[in-house]
């Protein structure tokens, strides 16, 4: 039996002088989705883990407090000390009534030093906090 | 008259725009990071100097403490539990107050030692948060036939109220001296 080739008759070819467009168009995508890491994070730390977890909405209000494994803090880009928590979170209130502190602390420090960080954010009256935990697979 | 010369047409080479657009989407894409803030949230009481503080009598029906040592074990109301039952002790009670008004809801109480470690008490939080999460679904399974997060806004704000988060983190005893 003979089988006769069917192939179209028209050009097989891809267009590519659109190329550049597309390219460009999912570059400038990624260029305004873009955001740098501000701040460079100096405290050791490993989060905990949690199911419950929610999604922080709007992440312009987010405020970091790290805990490193050495009990070191940071707000910001600098190593702070405890009786300064009250001051900075106040001015950083001030600024931004809504803030939301997101407490990121070493899943081996005591309640103790949270419980102050927690006071002090208290007096400062930033009293909408969030644990940030990994989620638990 | 000066004979124009002919100007040869200039242009500019596009064949590489595709290479030079590549070379920063890789850039782009390789910097990006898309990392989403997620972890437990609350809302801390406000702060009362200690002179101002009132103590208010709370039905101990309303109430379930939970106890966490710094060995890690948990108590709820005086009994030993592990910590993955947290949840189920607590979604039947929660539930169970469902239909009763707003000023008879549960309220758990999670209180720590100074010394018990970040983790279990995140381990506990998360515990409770659960409860509430699994009730304010079966509730709103059972009246909209939809899971908590599948419901529009007014019905999220409808099954909030049936359902309130109210959890009380309780001061290490130390605190209050």
């Amino acid at each position: 039996m003979h089988f006769e080739k069917r192939r179209a008759n028209a050009k097989t070819e891809i267009p590519t002088a659109s190329m550049p467009d597309i390219i460009f168009m999912l570059l400038l995508f990624f260029m305004v989705t873009t955001t740098m890491r501000e701040t460079e994070v100096l405290v050791n730390f490993k989060l905990p883990e949690a199911k419950a977890i929610e999604k922080i909405e709007n992440k312009r209000l987010i405020s970091y407090i790290w805990v490193g494994k050495d009990r070191r803090m940071q707000i910001n880009d600098s190593i702070i000390k405890l009786d300064e928590i009250q001051n900075i979170m106040y001015a950083k209130r001030q600024a931004l009534p809504e803030v939301i502190v997101s407490l990121r602390v070493d899943q081996s420090i005591d309640m103790g030093l949270v419980t102050d960080i927690q006071q002090a954010l208290r007096k400062a009256y930033c009293l909408r906090l969030n644990y940030s935990a990994m989620i638990k697979v | 008259m000066i004979k124009k010369k002919k100007i040869p047409e200039a242009s500019i080479p596009t064949a590489s725009m595709a290479d030079i657009a590549f070379l920063l989407l890789i850039f782009f894409l390789v910097a990006t990071v898309i990392d989403v803030d997620t972890g437990l949230s609350l809302t801390l009481p406000e702060y009362v100097p200690p002179e101002e503080q009132v103590e208010v009598k709370i039905d101990p029906d309303r109430m379930a403490a939970v106890l966490v040592n710094e060995n890690g074990d948990v108590l709820i109301d005086g009994n030993i539990v592990p910590i993955f039952q947290i949840k189920d002790l607590l979604k039947g009670r929660i539930a169970s107050k469902n239909n009763l008004p707003k000023n008879k809801k549960m309220i758990i109480s999670l209180k720590t030692d100074r010394n018990t470690v970040y983790n279990v008490y995140i381990a506990a939080l998360d515990q409770i948060k659960l409860a509430y999460f699994e009730v304010r679904d079966e509730y709103s399974n059972g009246k909209y036939g939809k899971k908590y997060s599948d419901l529009n806004e007014e019905q999220q704000n409808d099954v909030r109220e049936v359902v309130p988060m109210i959890i009380s983190i309780a001061e290490p005893e130390s605190i209050k001296k």
